[in-house]
């Protein structure tokens, strides 16, 4: 692998490490399996998308894209807390709505925004080259969500909400609206998983409408594969683990699709995935089981 | 005080599955009582919990808890008056939670949780003073996730934690029950202790007549969804088990027909 291709692995698995930290939020800390950010990854795209392009503040379109995002969750979360819908269930129609949805909002499939005036504009006149630019950005943005993040969920609201998570009985008997900390943190885990596919656009040139397909699953990817490689109950070994476990999946995908000797091919990145994600599950107890014998 | 005026509960109303749980309960508790209730299986006494909890609404009938008429509200919005230990010591913690987090969790009950940081020093300090009591070790095992803990240890906690916080009913649903009877005693007995000292109002629920007349100063006997007989004071005084008996049959005018009620 070169090192560019190695660089621009890093900047995906950087980039995407914040929808790990949205999938962290919604599967870890409210066990809501969350197939919205299918749909609100490329939603996030779009919305920061059609905001440049229209001449937008890009800072502004970022921001704008997170809070479409939170929406997006919000819906999730009320059809599955106050519809009564299976959660499950009702991210799979968040997910597929929004596919209509962000093509509205683009108003065709795909825009281009390699000559736009992106977030990542000012990076360009650096006397570095872009790849390595790019990855030391994102790379110090994500760091500090990450500490929010932290921040957050070690507060007493933060508490609250990984305790609905864990047993909501528990929760409501010491006073938690467990409906609020549901919606809440499903906004909170969609604006971030928005704030990625925002990202990904104004570093990779375009936002497209197909652009969300699997994303849950590279999330899953990054949360269980850096999970079982870094256990750690605490918050911020788990959120670190989400972050290593996002950069550890591009590299493998990047070393998996650019050896020449096994084969492999742009084309099957989605089993290049399916597979990794698949060893992630199973590798752990694995392990565990012959700790046992 | 507490007040339970005509109280009746029925699951699954309109359906073959129809049950008339609670049939026009009438309690009221005074402040500073501590009320053993006792009763068959289905007798309606988890239910009853339930109803003062806010996890069960009453239709029809009136919960007053203290001044405030909570009939209608669910369960968090009553957390500032009503603290709860559960029969699963499992139930009342969170597993992956760490010891700490869990009595943080415990101590903002019934306030507004807001984004200042959920620990700090000096709630460490109190709640490691809070542990001590217990004589479990526990104090120096804040930082471990309290799965890690045996279920007697959790129900310990789970009862201080309960007790972390003002409250106008302390509700304990057989929460002895799922333990080896050497733990489940040394809890029964905290949890006299600390009814005592904070002097709280509680109300506990057992599936043992012995424990029923052990600690407390009231025992109400429930069957089938009404309240059989409610003894206290004098009256309470030196009755044994076989006197229950002999109540519950004065009252009901038929035998007790659950075994587990006189095996406890």
């Amino acid at each position: 692998m070169s090192l560019i291709a190695f660089l621009g692995a890093l900047e995906l698995g950087l980039i995407f490490g914040f929808v790990a930290l949205g999938v962290y939020l919604s599967f870890r800390v409210l066990d809501f399996p969350d197939l919205t950010v299918d749909g609100s990854f490329p939603l996030g795209a779009a919305v920061a998308a059609v905001w440049i392009v229209g001449g937008g503040n890009p800072w502004l379109g970022t921001g704008l894209a997170m809070i479409a995002g939170a929406m997006a969750g919000t819906v999730t979360a009320w059809m599955a807390v106050k519809l009564k819908i299976l959660n499950l269930l009702a991210s799979i129609l968040s997910m597929i709505a929004l596919y209509s949805i962000n093509l509205r909002i683009m108003g065709r499939p795909n825009i281009a925004l390699l000559t736009e005036p992106t977030i990542f504009v000012p990076l360009e006149s650096l006397p570095v080259s872009r790849y390595v630019a790019f990855p030391i950005a994102i790379g110090i943005g994500l760091l500090f969500i990450t500490f929010l993040l932290n921040r957050f969920l070690n507060s007493e609201a933060g508490l609250a909400m990984r305790a609905t998570g864990e047993n909501s009985r528990m929760a409501s008997g010491n006073g938690i609206n467990t409906s609020v900390m549901v919606v809440a943190g499903m906004a909170l885990s969609n604006a971030l998983v928005a704030l990625g596919g925002a990202l990904f656009a104004q570093s990779q040139g375009s936002a497209d409408v197909t652009m969300g397909v699997g994303t849950i699953v590279v999330g899953l990817a990054a949360v269980i594969g850096g999970q079982s490689l870094i256990p750690g109950r605490s918050i911020l070994v788990a959120t670190l683990a989400c972050l290593f476990g996002s950069i550890l999946y591009r590299l493998m995908v990047a070393v998996a699709l650019n050896a020449d000797f096994i084969g492999l091919k742009a084309q099957d990145l989605n089993l290049v995935t399916a597979v990794l994600v698949g060893l992630a599950l199973v590798l752990p107890k694995l392990r565990r089981r012959r700790r046992v014998a | 005080m507490i007040e339970l005026n005509n109280i009746h509960v029925t699951f699954n109303p309109g359906t073959p599955l129809e049950n008339h749980v609670l049939r026009g309960i009438d309690l009221r508790i005074e402040s500073g009582e501590f009320v053993t209730v006792i009763g068959g299986n289905g007798a309606g006494k988890s239910t009853l919990l339930n109803v003062l909890a806010g996890e069960v609404l009453a239709e029809p009938g009136q919960v007053k808890i203290g001044e405030r008429d909570v009939t209608r509200l669910p369960a968090f919005k009553r957390a500032d008056l009503v603290a709860r230990v559960y029969q699963d010591p499992l139930a009342g913690t969170c597993g992956t939670l760490t010891l700490e987090e869990n009595m943080a969790l415990a101590c903002a009950r019934g306030r507004r949780r807001g984004l200042r940081s959920a620990l700090d020093t000096r709630l460490r300090g109190r709640l490691q003073e809070n542990l001590a009591r217990l004589g479990l070790g526990l104090e120096n095992r804040l930082h471990d996730s309290i799965g890690l803990l045996s279920g007697g240890q959790r129900q310990a906690v789970s009862l201080l934690m309960a007790a972390l916080q003002p409250m106008e009913i302390l509700l304990l649903d057989e929460h002895t029950a799922a333990l080896d009877p050497r733990i489940a005693s040394f809890v029964l007995t905290l949890s006299a202790d600390i009814i005592r000292e904070q002097q709280l109002t509680a109300l506990m629920v057992t599936h043992s007549m012995r424990q029923a007349l052990d600690v407390g100063d009231r025992t109400v006997m429930m069957d089938q969804g009404e309240v059989a007989f409610d003894v206290k004071g004098e009256q309470r005084e030196g009755l044994d088990v076989a006197d229950l008996l002999k109540l519950f049959e004065r009252a009901r005018g038929q035998e007790v027909d659950d075994d587990s009620l006189l095996l406890g």
